[in-house]
């Protein structure tokens, strides 16, 4: 904790685009409206924000220019940061510090992505360049990319589901834990207004969607959308005269594992949760069962259970089994992605998460809303489970 | 055949002239030997930046696998062929990702024997895939 209790780091201002297939406008709207949105959410204007950091998803084009978008003037912090699906996260992390640091005093942290367009599908943007297929190639890959590219090993999809195969052989993980996932996020987004999926689904529609990558069902992948979130971090002492609930960024922690795939290698079975986890809470001062609701990183379904073990929610290897058991899922013990995560609801990397724990935080969920919501623990992984930024917000200190 | 084109270039050239004589080579630091992955710069063992290319054993377990459905998009629009995507731990430590030829993905298991094996497609360079030992 730092030694001035004012500039303790807070979440004062939210705001989300419209999210989904929206179609004609490019990241960087996206972003300018979604940091506009978020002051006008904070109770304050574009002229208090004197920091600002960005972050791309796959279609780029959110950068140092926004501050020209946004008519931004004498910013005492601009970067764009990128450490893909834990960006949020530590976007939040480096705007904590500069508001404890007195560097500044108001942050805005905003990710923009609009890689849908009409007639493409949410496969493509992701999938990579596929060996075999027969499309002409503009022109020949070179490098070790194109070198597991030309042999089919690329695109998110394969990775993930190797990894995900990984666990399955050790610990006897099955499609149908995955499916529990599902079936449990999507109850959630049934009752959230801003969520894209909101049919009732059941283990058998899980079951029965077509293989994307074996061993993933199209229902154990994410969405894809088109939108922008920001965040504002501010210090306790400047957000008592805005407009919101305060959100205390009470801890935080990164976990970049730089895997060796050699011998002994845990790719599958461990993430950087592990590490990222403990000493995030432990920066808060709270234990994992202080902690009232889990936002986790939902790329696959996969992922969220191997984050389940890996903060301790379970032990390692007995996450089938735990989210099998009902665990999740809103009459579930553990309130865990309960906006539908970007399985059910949106898919704006880390902001999916980070933007359902504030509003859990606030208390402003609706028919959704968990309770109690005291600390809620949000989680951050990026690449192939390369990088991990997690999270502890809270009501106030413990 | 399910490889597609890759080209060469200035760190990948010395792999694929291994490959186009039937060998996989993997780096070993001059100092004490580790073995580390192609891809390395500096040994994965003791950090050492002086590596030569050695040839693997060509023999390898299976980690992991994953199977991903052919996708339309070839002539007629008729889906292409399923390929079989697997992780495998050379006998000499480090991993590689590779394509698995001639095996049904209902047979596999952890640990299984593979070896490597070649293959190479009209106007790009030999890679490597994996086979069932």
């Amino acid at each position: 904790m730092p030694a001035n209790l004012d500039r303790r780091p807070v979440i004062a201002g939210l705001g989300m685009t419209e999210l989904g297939q929206v179609y004609g406008r490019s990241a960087a709207s996206f972003a300018a409206e979604a940091v506009r949105l978020a002051v006008a959410d904070a109770g304050c204007t574009l002229g208090d924000v004197d920091g600002l950091l960005t972050s791309n998803g796959s279609s780029g084009g959110v950068g140092l220019g926004l501050q020209r978008d946004l008519d931004l003037h004498d910013l005492k912090l601009l970067s764009e940061m990128h450490g893909y699906g834990s960006t949020a996260g530590a976007m939040v992390q480096v705007a904590s510090m500069a508001v404890q640091a007195g560097m500044a005093e108001m942050v805005a942290c905003v990710f923009a992505d609009a890689p849908l367009r009409p007639g493409r599908s949410a496969g493509d943007v992701y999938s990579g360049p596929r060996a075999g297929t027969g499309r002409a190639e503009r022109r020949i890959p070179t490098g070790w990319g194109g070198l597991l590219a030309a042999t089919g090993v690329s695109g998110a999809n394969t990775l993930y589901a190797l990894a995900a195969r990984r666990h399955m052989l050790r610990y006897g993980t099955t499609t149908e834990d995955f499916g529990a996932i599902a079936v449990a996020q999507r109850a959630w987004a049934a009752t959230n207004p801003l969520a894209q999926m909101r049919e009732p689904l059941t283990l058998a529609d899980h079951q029965a969607s077509r293989w994307i990558v074996e061993p993933f069902h199209l229902l154990d992948c994410c969405l894809v959308s088109n939108g922008g979130i920001a965040v504002i971090v501010t210090s306790e002492a400047r957000a008592r005269s805005l407009a919101q609930p305060p959100v205390h960024v009470l801890g935080w922690a990164q976990s970049h594992p730089g895997r060796l795939f050699d011998r002994d290698e845990n790719f599958g079975l461990v993430t950087g949760a592990a590490q990222s986890g403990p000493a995030a809470l432990g920066m808060a001062g709270v234990t994992l069962a202080e902690v009232d609701v889990a936002e986790l990183y939902d790329c696959y379904t996969y992922t969220v259970l191997v984050s389940l073990e890996d903060y301790g929610f379970c032990e390692k290897g007995e996450g089938g089994a735990f989210v099998s058991g009902g665990a999740l899922g809103p009459d579930g013990k553990l309130k865990c992605n309960t906006g539908g995560g970007q399985l059910s609801s949106y898919y704006m990397w880390g902001m999916t998460p980070l933007s359902e724990a504030v509003i859990q935080v606030r208390g402003q969920g609706g028919a959704r809303q968990a309770d109690p919501h005291d600390v809620v623990l949000v989680s951050g992984n990026g690449g192939i489970l390369d990088h991990h930024a997690t999270l502890v917000l809270g009501t106030g200190p413990p | 055949m399910t490889v597609g084109l890759v080209g060469r270039d200035a760190t990948t050239a010395a792999f694929f002239d291994g490959a186009a004589a039937g060998q996989f080579l993997i780096r070993r630091c001059s100092p004490a030997g580790h073995a580390s992955r192609p891809q390395v710069r500096q040994c994965s063992t003791c950090g050492s930046t002086e590596l030569r290319w050695v040839p693997a054993s060509g023999g390898a377990r299976l980690v992991s696998w994953a199977v991903v459905p052919g996708r339309r998009g070839g002539e007629d629009d008729a889906p292409g062929p399923s390929i079989v995507v697997v992780v495998g731990e050379l006998d000499e430590g480090p991993w590689w990702w590779s394509q698995i030829v001639g095996a049904d993905p209902g047979s596999l298991a952890e640990g299984q024997r593979l070896r490597i094996g070649f293959e190479g497609a009209e106007g790009g360079e030999v890679v490597p895939v994996f086979e069932v030992a």
